[in-house]
């Protein structure tokens, strides 16, 4: 029983670091109708660019910002000069996600030269373990779930509270009517690409933190988790993809538990499967899967 | 598949070995000029790196490269092969078969003067050891994998163990390692791919057979991002001791594993590919440099990595990591497929002269001879060495930067195992032996094909 | 050239050309964006493969996988074909609803990674990761596989293979049915209107291109005598989507160019790369990480430049019904 409760904490964390990057990425696809399969190797590269500025001696939880930053300054490329002139093509939907998978393995090979294929890690004090009724976590990790927590807050805030937000939710619901009521909606695009980027870092910095040692074959294993996570919580649903983070975070934890833990991965991907067959649009989408094809 | 191939077409009558020797004499009277050459032909010579250099083994191809480069410089310095320089060239196999396939096929294509082949490992030794036998190339392979214990491939030569071995070693220092009692409750962790399960096979039928406890056989997926739950799992069985490889996962893994147990560490034994300043580096990061000495064994092959065959070895390896400015070949120093490798070339190119053919069904033959030396033998810890000691008419055993090689009849080169640890700088330092009887008690038990 | 790298390129050549030829048919002609292709391949490489070995305790004893009846040729391929049908069954059921197309591409995507995660830990199915070696090929007893007779025997098997494929995909493509395939792909819901019902189109469709997958895998690990989960781990499919893509969708000669072009052409054409240039040595992984960058570029320029690729899809024209000069729709597709 006590292992199961751990595997509850262990769950939390996990659901933390992909509740960062589901959320950003389920944006990117709810306001600018991209499946940006590159999400994955910006966050790897995001993590190298912390991993730097870390070795140059800076505290991780500061370079966290670096990795915000190149996370954000690289989508915003990738939308600007890769995205945006395809979709001005009239380039259909699968075009799109091919093209962002071209993306994403010349990523990944470019930064492979440059980084090597060694793994890396941190410099990163974990600080004490607390025991408290079964969970066992270090300082680190509760530090990366409140993290994970403000910044739900923050996007809730953003999305609810703010002008911005508002002009957000306008264009992901209808674009051409946003842009008749006056929103500059290419320019809400373009600060969505910088925000859900910076996510996508600070996503990038968690999780390599959270496993000790990376890789740039990282980015691809964070991939596929992330898209579980938005897929099941609805896509383009932000709510939802902290939703879906928690269910998959919590079942491969509690999955590795009770079975045998080679197949955790498998488990929450199968959940996803289920959720695809007997609720194909999410957890809490009300349009999306079931629109009409193409 | 496994083909007996006659392996020496001709045999030598005395008149042969009269005319051999004489050209041998001729040789060193003329002191090394290069103009007879004998049957060693002419033209430059070409080593392959048969080896994954992309996907997810693409950390295994320089690391062998480096080994060749190395053995091209010390041959070349030394006048090459009879006049002949050698040269390496990588072939990548991409990590697995389907691409090994055309990979191997290719580098024999374009390539007529290929004296040996390096590298394939578990990844695609399976598809690739056929087609470089058929081709009649000598290869010293890396693969570990237990098919080839009692291959009947002639031109297959290992210098690492098979990995049955290494899981044999582990047990017998969880048994009988110096400094502890022994081991009573043994957790056994090792990832899902293919280099890593076949430990676990030998490693529970040996300790089945032995009565010992295994306390989990933990599977792992490598290159997750965590742990925890598996680690609380493995705590939860109260091991005495982590039997494990789990290459690039591992400093994740033992990290998490000190932090759940409340910052105290398990002992844990390696296999011989732990050895490895990454893997080093990963765990120390991990858990911390007392922890990792006060917990850390691996096992391995008598791996002298001292002596002059081994300094001659960080000589030309040093040579060739500014000649090749991008090969980064000076971090392999250490690393034992780089050294058995640069030996695996130096004895091909010994066999080559010794029996004075370019001719692999002629040379392959005397691989076995020079590693293993024949009665009387002159020992030899370089190429120069050696082609001196063969132009004296002597016959000549390498011990080479790995020390010494004993193969077996299938060209497996084994001796008895080292128990071993990492200093402070990640050099390899012997502490205790198994003996034969300790190696055979578990050998036996394990079943090994 | 020496003979035996010949075959070895004809041989992946036809498997390729194959494979290609199926993928057009699910993604080209019915924008079913099958991104767990490579599976249906690997099922039929492994039906083949346990229908053609001996038992598992043979040779040492040192793999471990189901089945091992030591059929004769030609059962194990025809078995693979069926089991890459078969297969298709399920997955089709699972995904082929009325999902939009980028849900259903993502979940495939997901079951390929989900397959590849299974088969490497239920190591007593297909033993694991190590694969499955020492797959005897076809008349492997009669002809000695190290020979290159064998060689010979082998391409000479693929070919028919190959225009027997080509054959029933035109023949598929140019039916009614294709018709109605093409009409789905188009616009569902005018499609739907006029009668068609675009799930059981998808699904037989699937199902062949299934078949058709599983036809590849038997041929192609009957050649290499191993099959194991790094041969089919998902970027294999991106590189068959790039084959369709460059060639040109939704035509079988198109589909014959891409197959020809990328995972042929492109990828041994690497192969020859110096390895030196000029009298610089690049880092060992330098080359082959770059080639990988040049798929990714190939991908988007001919995305970008020639969408429609190397041979566009014939427009078909009916005697009689006005042209509608809509070459966006063309390019857009």
């Amino acid at each position: 029983m006590e292992l199961y409760v751990a595997a509850l904490g262990f769950g939390l964390i996990s659901a933390s670091v992909i509740a960062i990057a589901a959320v950003g990425f389920t944006m990117q696809f709810g306001i600018t109708n991209m499946i940006n399969l590159a999400y994955g190797e910006v966050m790897m590269v995001s993590g190298y660019a912390a991993f730097y500025v870390n070795q140059a001696g800076v505290n991780i939880w500061v370079a966290m910002i670096a990795g915000a930053l190149a996370g954000a300054a690289l989508s915003y490329l990738l939308n600007r000069f890769l995205y945006t002139p395809f979709q001005r093509k009239g380039t259909n939907l699968i075009g799109m996600v091919i093209i962002s998978l071209a993306a994403s393995l010349m990523i990944a090979n470019l930064m492979l030269p440059l980084v090597g294929y060694d793994t890396s890690s941190y410099v990163i004090d974990q600080g004490q373990l607390l025991r408290w009724n079964g969970l066992v976590l270090t300082a680190a990790q509760i530090a990366i779930i409140v993290v994970a927590a403000i910044l739900m807050a923050a996007i809730h805030g953003l999305l609810t509270y703010t002008r911005l937000g508002k002009a957000m939710r306008a264009t992901a619901a209808n674009p051409t009517l946003a842009r008749n009521c006056g929103i500059p909606t290419q320019r809400v695009i373009s600060v969505v690409w910088l925000i859900t980027g910076a996510l996508c870092g600070v996503a990038g910095v968690v999780a390599g933190m959270d496993s000790e040692n990376f890789s740039v074959a990282s980015g691809a294993g964070y991939l596929i988790t992330i898209i579980a996570a938005a897929v099941l919580g609805g896509a383009g649903q932000p709510y939802g993809a902290m939703i879906g983070a928690l269910i998959i975070g919590l079942v491969t934890e509690l999955s590795a538990a009770a079975i045998a833990p080679e197949y955790k991965q498998v488990v929450a991907f199968a959940i996803l499967v289920l959720v695809m067959v007997l609720r194909p649009q999410g957890m809490l989408a009300k349009r999306g899967a079931l629109a009409a094809a193409g | 598949m496994n083909r007996f191939q006659p392996a020496v077409r001709q045999h030598l009558n005395s008149t042969r070995l009269l005319s051999v020797i004489a050209a041998l004499v001729v040789l060193a009277a003329c002191g090394g000029g290069t103009s007879s050459t004998g049957g060693l032909g002419s033209g430059p010579l070409l080593v392959g790196v048969l080896a994954p250099f992309s996907g997810a083994d693409a950390s295994f191809g320089p690391r062998y490269l480096a080994g060749c480069y190395a053995a091209a410089l010390s041959i070349n310095g030394a006048g090459g092969v009879g006049g002949r320089q050698v040269s390496c060239q990588q072939f990548d196999t991409r990590g697995e078969p389907a691409d090994a396939v055309p990979a191997a096929n290719a580098m024999i294509s374009s390539n007529s003067n290929l004296m040996g082949v390096v590298g394939c490992t578990s990844d695609e030794a399976s598809t690739v050891v056929p087609i470089l036998d058929r081709s009649h190339i000598p290869m010293t392979c890396m693969t570990g994998q237990s098919e080839f214990n009692k291959t009947t491939f002639k031109y297959f030569h290992r210098l690492v163990p098979p990995d049955s071995f290494d899981a044999y070693a582990m047990i017998g220092s969880a048994l009988f390692g110096p400094g502890h009692a022994p081991y009573k409750n043994i957790a056994l962790v090792f990832g899902d791919d293919i280099g890593s399960q076949t430990f676990v096979g030998p490693a529970v039928a040996a300790l089945n057979k032995l009565g010992v406890n295994i306390a989990i056989n933990q599977a792992i997926h490598l290159g997750a991002s965590s742990y925890r739950t598996e680690v609380q799992k493995m705590l939860l069985t109260h091991p005495d001791v982590i039997l494990t490889e789990t290459i690039g996962s591992a400093g994740t893994y033992l990290g998490e594993v000190k932090q759940l147990n409340g910052g105290k560490m398990i002992p844990f034994i390696g296999t011989s590919a732990t050895i490895d300043p990454v893997w080093f580096k990963q765990v120390v990061t991990a858990i911390g440099l007392p922890d990792f000495e006060a917990n850390y064994t691996a096992v391995d092959l008598a791996l002298s990595l001292q002596g002059p065959g081994y300094d001659e070895f960080v000589t030309q390896l040093t040579a060739a990591d500014s000649k090749y400015s991008g090969s980064q070949a000076l971090t392999y120093k250490g690393k034992s497929p780089t050294v058995h490798l640069y030996d695996g070339i130096i004895l091909d190119a010994l066999a080559m002269v010794a029996a004075n053919s370019s001719d692999p069904t002629v040379y392959n033959p005397k691989i076995f001879d020079i590693a293993n030396g024949v009665p009387g033998a002159t020992v030899v810890n370089t190429f120069k060495d050696g082609v001196a000691e063969l132009k004296a008419g002597k016959s000549i055993r390498y011990v080479g930067a790995a020390g010494e090689n004993n193969f077996n009849q299938w060209n497996n080169s084994q001796q008895g195992y080292n128990l071993v640890t990492m200093d402070k700088n990640g050099n390899e330092v012997v502490i205790g032996q198994l003996t034969q009887a300790q190696t055979q008690q578990i050998i036996d038990a394990g079943g090994n094909a | 050239m020496n003979s035996y790298y010949a075959a070895t390129l004809a041989v992946y050549a036809g498997v390729d050309i194959i494979a290609c030829i199926a993928l057009n048919l699910q993604f080209g002609v019915s924008g079913i964006v099958n991104f767990s292709f490579i599976v249906f391949q690997a099922a039929g490489a492994y039906t083949a493969a346990v229908l053609s070995m001996p038992p598992d305790n043979a040779y040492g004893g040192y793999q471990t996988y189901i089945g091992g009846l030591q059929l004769p040729f030609p059962m194990p391929w025809i078995g693979g074909a069926v089991v890459g049908g078969l297969l298709a069954i399920p997955v089709g059921l699972v995904v082929l609803r009325k999902l939009r197309t980028d849900y259903q591409a993502i979940s495939l995507l997901v079951l390929s990674v989900i397959a590849n995660s299974v088969i490497t830990n239920a190591r007593a199915f297909l033993n694991g990761a190590a694969g499955i070696a020492q797959v005897p090929g076809p008349f492997s007893d009669q002809v000695d596989p190290l020979a290159q007779s064998y060689q010979l025997l082998y391409v000479a098997l693929t070919v028919p293979c190959v225009l027997l494929v080509w054959w029933v995909a035109s023949r598929i493509v140019n039916s009614p049915f294709g018709r109605s395939l093409r009409a789905m792909r188009e616009h569902e819901v005018a499609a739907t209107a006029i009668g068609k019902n675009p799930v059981q189109l998808k699904m037989t469709v699937f199902i062949v291109g299934g078949v058709i997958a599983g036809l590849s895998g038997a041929i192609l690990v009957g050649y290499i005598a191993v099959w194991a989960p790094s041969v089919w781990l998902y970027p294999e499919t991106i590189i068959l989507f790039a084959a369709v893509i460059v060639g040109g969708r939704g035509n079988n000669v198109g589909a014959i160019l891409g197959a020809l072009l990328v995972p042929v052409g492109f990828e041994e054409a690497t192969r020859m790369m110096p390895p030196t240039i000029g009298g610089w040595v690049p880092p060992p992984n330098l080359i082959p990480a770059m080639q990988w960058v040049a798929i990714g570029l190939l991908i988007i320029g001919f995305l970008w430049f020639r969408p429609e690729g190397v041979r566009p899809e014939p427009r078909r024209v009916f005697e009689g019904a006005p042209v509608r000069e809509d070459p966006e729709r063309v390019l857009k597709s």
